[in-house]
């Protein structure tokens, strides 16, 4: 039996929020009732253009401060020549955005894709992302399209995302950026 | 973090909500075969999604499930005396057939057809396996029989055990699809637990305590992927399976039996944890069995003649810090069952989500919630039938296996994830 002192035993507590009995509805009144977390930093990435407008029907929706940002496929990117600053990104507005200064104080690192094809940007933010020590996922977005199109999505962000998730519909990135109070 | 409205929407499950709909779209596990042992046994007061009931087996071995309460004034038939074929209402005699049909109002003449304008909503009630399930949704609507393996491999094969769990539904299961959790939570009963220990994927747990997940949309949930570092380069993959909207299974180790899950809501503040161990290939060995009546691995220990744990939080789980300094239990909680549950009560009978901070490495539970979200919403808003009824959703395994790097789970392991009658579980 415990004691921690002369009078105190701590498997026998005085009061009922000394024990576990105090997970009731009715003493969850008394949590503490401030905010346990700061605003977190989420940089998005679309990779491809498909997954770019699956981004841009959200970016207008009230989040906590979410980067969102798009990946130009105008030229292959590949990440042996391409530094961090180099690599074309743009904000919704067609603005050119910073890789370096984006990623500056960012908590997360979220990476769009519907096609395989842009494993190279994917490398070079995810290497930067490592680099940083900030979390990186993958959301293959795999809505309309074949297993064999959707391996090639996955396969191409399997080596830098911590998490990859395979979503049949678009309307998870919301649900997703939400839970993670993007 | 999920908005209050939605965090509603899904631990809610009493008639007429969304989840309650839902759940009533399914078989699921009532009780457990042998708390009704014979024909005229002792009737059994069982509460699921909110309702009240009581199930019984009359004097030809029908089952049946129908409102505790009399249609006269209002008694319990707990208090009934099963016989000829019903329950009898002790105050006045009032009698019910399995259906919930009143076969005899002896203060009425049976000409005056009185009896036969009273009936008790009932539910049909089937023995599959070791396990009672119901149907609690619209009889013309009924899916077809369960098919889960567990409850249809012979019977010297499986073990099932139910515990009540003092919180809600939803927080319980999401334990059950949170693999992240294993490497800390329940390290020491790696190492001793009878029915973990010795297996050699059990090393790769506890050398990689930062798993990479793939989690993978299935037509009847999900396949969630926990990847660890194994030797020269290659995975170590653990598959959980999810079916909607409740049935978890654990990864198997070694020739362990396989075991698993249903999380089903008594009412909104408590569920019951139904926990099963099977082998898909052989019998149980007696020591196994043993192990799994004396509480370990999925299972627990009871407080004497009831289904609620001898660690519960009247005693605080009996914590054992000693223990938790020798390295014997991470927690201090002896028991896997009961170190995920009394983590689970201590969130306080239904989480407020509002407050919680996911990570990435949470997506199975986002993902799992967003699915019995849209899940909900299509059948109440279109009338779509939800995921996990049918016996293609159903015929799931959950697996382990070493892979080479290159190869993704969900091709690779393709076969291993689906049951296959008379080859074993795959694992390491």
């Amino acid at each position: 039996m415990a004691s921690v002192g002369p009078f105190i035993d701590v498997n026998h507590p005085t009061l009922l929020h000394g024990c576990a009995r105090a997970a009731t509805a009715a003493e969850a009144k008394y949590r503490v009732q401030y905010p346990n977390s700061r605003t977190r930093s989420s940089r998005i990435f679309a990779l491809d253009p498909g997954a770019a407008e699956a981004m841009y029907a959200i970016t207008e929706d009230p989040w906590n401060g979410a980067h969102f940002l798009t990946v130009s496929n105008a030229r292959p990117v590949d990440p042996a020549v391409t530094a961090a600053s180099g690599l074309p990104i743009a904000h919704p507005d067609g603005s050119t955005a910073d890789l370096l200064a984006e990623l500056e104080g960012a908590d997360v690192v979220v990476l769009l894709a519907t096609r395989g094809d842009n494993e190279g940007a994917a490398e070079v933010i995810a290497r930067e992302a490592f680099g940083r020590n900030i979390m990186c996922a993958g959301f293959a977005l795999a809505s309309g399209q074949q297993d064999t199109q959707v391996d090639r999505v996955v396969n191409s962000m399997r080596r830098f995302a911590r998490v990859l998730v395979v979503a049949r519909d678009n309307d998870y990135i919301p649900a997703m950026l939400s839970a993670l109070r993007a | 973090m999920l908005r209050k409205e939605v965090n509603d929407l899904l631990t809610q499950t009493d008639a007429g909500t969304p989840m309650g709909d839902m759940f009533r779209q399914y078989w699921i596990p009532a009780l457990l075969a042998s708390e009704l042992p014979k024909d005229d046994c002792p009737p059994v007061r069982v509460k699921l999604l909110g309702e009240r009931m009581i199930a019984f087996r009359d004097s030809k071995g029908r089952y049946g499930l129908m409102d505790e309460f009399c249609a006269h004034r209002g008694v319990s038939l707990w208090f009934a005396r099963n016989e000829d074929g019903g329950l009898r209402c002790p105050y006045h005699g009032w009698k019910y057939d399995y259906t919930g049909q009143c076969v005899d109002v002896p203060s009425e003449p049976d000409e005056s057809g009185f009896r036969e304008k009273i009936k008790l909503r009932a539910y049909p009630l089937v023995k599959i396996g070791d396990v009672l399930w119901t149907h609690m949704g619209d009889k013309d609507n009924r899916p077809p029989l369960p098919t889960w393996e567990f409850a249809t491999v012979p019977a010297e094969q499986t073990y099932t055990s139910k515990r009540w769990q003092e919180c809600n539904w939803l927080q319980a299961m999401e334990g059950g699809i949170d693999s992240s959790h294993v490497s800390f939570l329940h390290s020491g009963s790696l190492k001793t637990d009878p029915l973990f220990k010795g297996a050699r994927g059990n090393q790769y747990n506890q050398n990689d305590k930062k798993p990479v997940f793939e989690v993978v949309e299935s037509d009847g949930g999900l396949f969630i992927g926990a990847r660890r570092m194994a030797e020269e380069g290659h995975y170590y993959w653990r598959i959980t399976p999810w079916v909607m909207p409740s049935f978890t299974m654990v990864p198997p180790r070694g020739d362990h039996p396989v075991h698993g899950h249903f999380w089903i809501p008594i009412d909104g503040e408590n569920c019951w944890a139904w926990s099963f161990d099977y082998h898909p290939t052989r019998a149980l060995t007696a020591e196994e069995r043993q192990a799994m009546i004396d509480g370990y691995g999925v299972h627990n220990q009871y407080v004497p003649g009831t289904f609620r744990p001898r660690q519960n939080k009247d005693n605080d789980y009996l914590m054992d810090r000693e223990a938790q300094k020798r390295g014997e239990s991470y927690s201090g909680i002896w028991g896997i069952a009961m170190q995920d549950a009394s983590l689970q009560e201590s969130m306080g009978p239904i989480v407020d989500r509002t407050k919680e901070n996911l990570v990435s490495t949470d997506n199975g539970i986002i993902m799992a919630r967003h699915r019995l979200r849209k899940a909900a919403e299509a059948l109440r808003n279109k009338g779509v039938e939800p995921p996990g009824r049918t016996p293609e959703h159903q015929m799931v395994r959950s697996a382990a296996r070493v892979l080479p790097p290159d190869q993704p789970f969900k091709d690779a392991m393709k076969d291993d994830l689906r049951v296959r009658p008379g080859v074993k579980q795959t694992s390491v």
